[in-house]
């Protein structure tokens, strides 16, 4: 199979040579090879267990953790919505929206890194983040803390799984992040054709696997297990229409420059969303964004990392186009350019896209243990 | 990030109150006079106001500074301890902000003793209070064509987070008591009486003394504990998130407000269960009373005096029963009445038109700098 890829994609680059300016880099050929996915990575200073995946999961429905209350993990990370939120730009804390696509949580244990630039190099450091940004969850270490505190089921739980006289909020983010890495997927369509069930794919899904392998150059950074290189590109994707739409994405929109430290002249001029540059301040990082899995994305919709795209169909049409067009066009990636793909080859490399996701993920939602008030220890 | 500044800050603060205090030795009867008004810039006045009253100034947009500081009940808010941000409630007592410009410290505990532009900040920023990204308020303000004209016309620029730290304390500013039977000379024989036993044999004016019947210093007179903070654990785990960061000790077993406790940090805890002399004005629009408001009426404040205070290993030796008559703690407690002057609910202190809760979008964005 891998020879048959590679003679594809030969033939792939040598169509695209014939047009202007770029050709494929070289090494393209070493691509790691679509694979069906194993079991994740557990980090040994976070082992799983079935008590702390179980208070994980209740802390991850729960609400208390965040600045008023309102607003849990599972308010963007909505298992009706995919395990993300299903409009353009995540819906945000009350009183304002989010700047960017809300990402599944499906699989996001497979991850090296978090966030679109990956800001974050664990799961058990990206819910804090999430979870105290002003424009998310907006909590504050000491008050959640102080919350848990008070629910007895929490403090037997903590001093069971970590051993905490009174529960710490560090571990509710180690609890959290075991109960999302038991949000996997690893027998899609795809899993179960590349494990050796040949009509796992339809006839159409493998015209698609071959595009997506071959003419359409998918493979190139959507590859391995993940289908997803985890490195970061500018792929053209415009800004967000709510920024010229809706003042909550206004206000979000310059917060997010104020709070991510960007020069002053930056901070007036800039109108669209600067990517791995934030975490860099590398001029050639503008623009650019890590790879997202193609895993669970049936039910992720809309797509790219300012949700710009509302279907899959969408999203192929866009790199047939050969992109689109953004203020940091400098940094375009050179992969991206008109694919020539027909009507049809587009309707093959969508449904092997659906390939790459299983049934939904669904689970009933923990009921949520009430405030206790704390005994007095003197009486 | 805040929270370091704030720690620094925290430091100067206690050093710039000690030096104001010595200022403020006991006055004499006859220091008791009308509160002084401050010179303010109406720009920035009418900023303050207006800040004062959006709800936009808190992290969920849904309390602003008057949800808890009500204009109608003299700037606070009638309750005996307070409602906080949603998702939490007070454990303390909300206090008046009319003369709050003379302070020399602020909060029941007097943590900081800088200025009111700090307060403004602390109050805006802390989780239980409004719990506010003072980033992401300063863009909410950059929305607001209004807020624009406003910065502008106050002298302080473009929408900022320090422009509003400085507008809110100058509308403070113009929060100062008027009128009180008391400042006016017109007081009743029982409200005269009442005056000659608070300067003299009751020696209330000992601590309440000046013009804001207060020398801003911090005592333990024995208050007793309200349980309700205790009881509730939307109470008691602000008073969690608290202590924890104030760096009090063994905060999850402690029953019990440390007060001042947490600026002077005295090892012996002989500071334990101190608090600020409240003042006296305006009382009769700001009950409940005490740091926790335990007291519903100034009746019982007085008998809690007139019974030498509360019980507490720490209470200030000078607390001793007073021995009152009916009528001398009658007349006390009309004298106090006598304190309030009129209700600062005019259009003066009240932000009048509409506060919008949505923002216009702007049009040409992509050609607007940020």
């Amino acid at each position: 199979m891998l020879k048959g890829h590679k003679e594809t994609l030969i033939s792939a680059v040598a169509l695209v040579v014939a047009l202007p300016l770029f050709a494929a880099p070289a090494g393209a050929d070493n691509n790691p090879p679509l694979a069906p996915l194993g079991d994740p990575p557990i980090p040994a200073d976070n082992p799983q267990t079935p008590e702390k995946i179980e208070l994980g999961r209740m802390l991850f429905f729960d609400p208390r953790l965040g600045g008023d209350a309102s607003t849990a993990c599972s308010s963007c990370h909505n298992q009706e919505q995919g395990w993300g939120f299903s409009d353009d730009l995540s819906r945000g804390y009350p009183g304002t929206v989010h700047w960017r696509n809300s990402q599944t949580v499906i699989n996001s244990a497979y991850y090296g890194k978090l966030f679109w630039v990956g800001a974050a190099s664990s799961l058990e450091r990206q819910a804090p983040s999430a979870a105290k940004g002003a424009v998310a969850g907006n909590g504050e270490n000491d008050v959640m803390e102080a919350r848990l505190a008070f629910i007895p089921e929490y403090r037997e739980a903590f001093r069971s799984v970590f051993g905490d006289e009174w529960p710490k909020i560090g571990n509710a983010w180690r609890a959290i992040a075991s109960f999302e890495r038991t949000l996997v997927q690893t027998d899609t369509p795809l899993d179960r054709y590349l494990r050796g069930e040949e009509e796992a794919l339809s006839e159409q899904q493998l015209r698609g696997k071959a595009l997506f392998e071959g003419k359409a150059n998918c493979i190139e950074c959507h590859n391995g297990p993940m289908a997803t290189d985890e490195r970061y590109y500018n792929i053209g994707v415009p800004p967000a229409p709510r920024w010229e739409e809706d003042a909550l994405a206004q206000i979000t929109f310059r917060y997010e420059q104020y709070a991510k430290g960007v020069t002053e002249e930056l901070y007036r001029f800039i109108k669209d969303d600067a990517g791995l540059y934030y975490r860099t301040k590398q001029k050639e990082d503008m623009g650019k964004f890590r790879t997202p899995s193609l895993r669970y994305t049936l039910y992720t919709a809309p797509y790219m990392h300012n949700g710009a795209l509302w279907d899959l169909t969408e999203v192929v049409e866009f790199y047939n186009n050969g992109g689109g067009e953004n203020e940091f066009g400098h940094n375009l990636s050179p992969l991206i350019r008109p694919l020539g793909l027909n009507d049809d080859e587009i309707e093959d490399l969508v449904a092997f896209l659906e390939a790459f996701s299983g049934p939904e993920i669904r689970m009933t939602v923990p009921e949520l243990p009430a405030y206790q008030p704390l005994p007095d220890p003197a009486e | 990030m805040i929270r370091i500044e704030f720690r620094g800050l925290l430091k100067i603060g206690v050093t710039a109150a000690v030096g104001m205090m010595a200022a403020l030795v006991p006055g004499a009867a006859e220091d008791f006079g009308p509160v002084p008004q401050i010179e303010t810039n109406a720009a920035q006045v009418e900023l303050g106001r207006r800040l004062f009253f959006d709800k936009r100034l808190s992290g969920d947009a849904a309390i602003s500074c008057a949800s808890c500081h009500d204009p109608a009940r003299g700037f606070a808010d009638g309750l005996p301890l307070s409602a906080a941000y949603p998702g939490s409630l007070g454990f303390r007592n909300t206090p008046t902000l009319i003369n709050t410009a003379h302070r020399a410290a602020w909060f029941h505990d007097g943590r900081l003793g800088s200025n009111l532009n700090d307060v403004t900040r602390e109050m805006i920023t802390e989780d239980y209070m409004m719990n506010m990204d003072m980033r992401l308020m300063q863009e909410r303000f950059k929305q607001d064509p209004v807020y624009v004209e406003m910065f502008e016309a106050a002298g302080y620029g473009e929408p900022s987070n320090g422009g509003a730290r400085k507008a809110i304390p100058e509308f403070l500013k113009t929060l100062i008591s008027r009128n009180s039977a008391f400042d006016r000379g017109e007081l009743s024989p029982s409200e005269q009486s009442g005056f000659t036993i608070f300067a003299g044999v009751a020696g209330c004016g000992t601590c309440h003394s000046g013009p804001r019947f207060t020398d801003d210093r911090v005592y333990n007179t024995g208050v007793p504990d309200n349980p309700e903070i205790w009881r509730n654990p939307m109470r008691h785990t602000t008073f969690v998130a608290y202590a924890m960061f104030m760096g009090i000790e063994n905060f999850m077993n402690i029953r019990r407000d440390p007060g001042a406790h947490v600026r002077g940090h005295a090892a012996d805890g002989s500071d334990v269960g101190t608090f600020l002399t409240p003042t006296l004005r305006e009382l009769t629009h700001t009950g409940p009373y005490m740091h926790n408001g335990v007291f519903a009426t100034l009746e019982e404040v007085i008998d809690f005096y007139d019974a030498g205070g509360g019980d507490d290993p720490n209470k200030d030796r000078r607390l001793m029963p007073l021995g009152l008559s009916k009528q001398q703690r009658t007349d006390l407690v009309a004298f106090l009445r006598a304190l309030s002057g009129d209700p600062l609910t005019g259009p003066e202190f009240v932000w009048q038109d509409p506060i919008p809760t949505e923002y216009d979008v702007i049009d040409d964005w992509r050609e607007t700098p940020n």
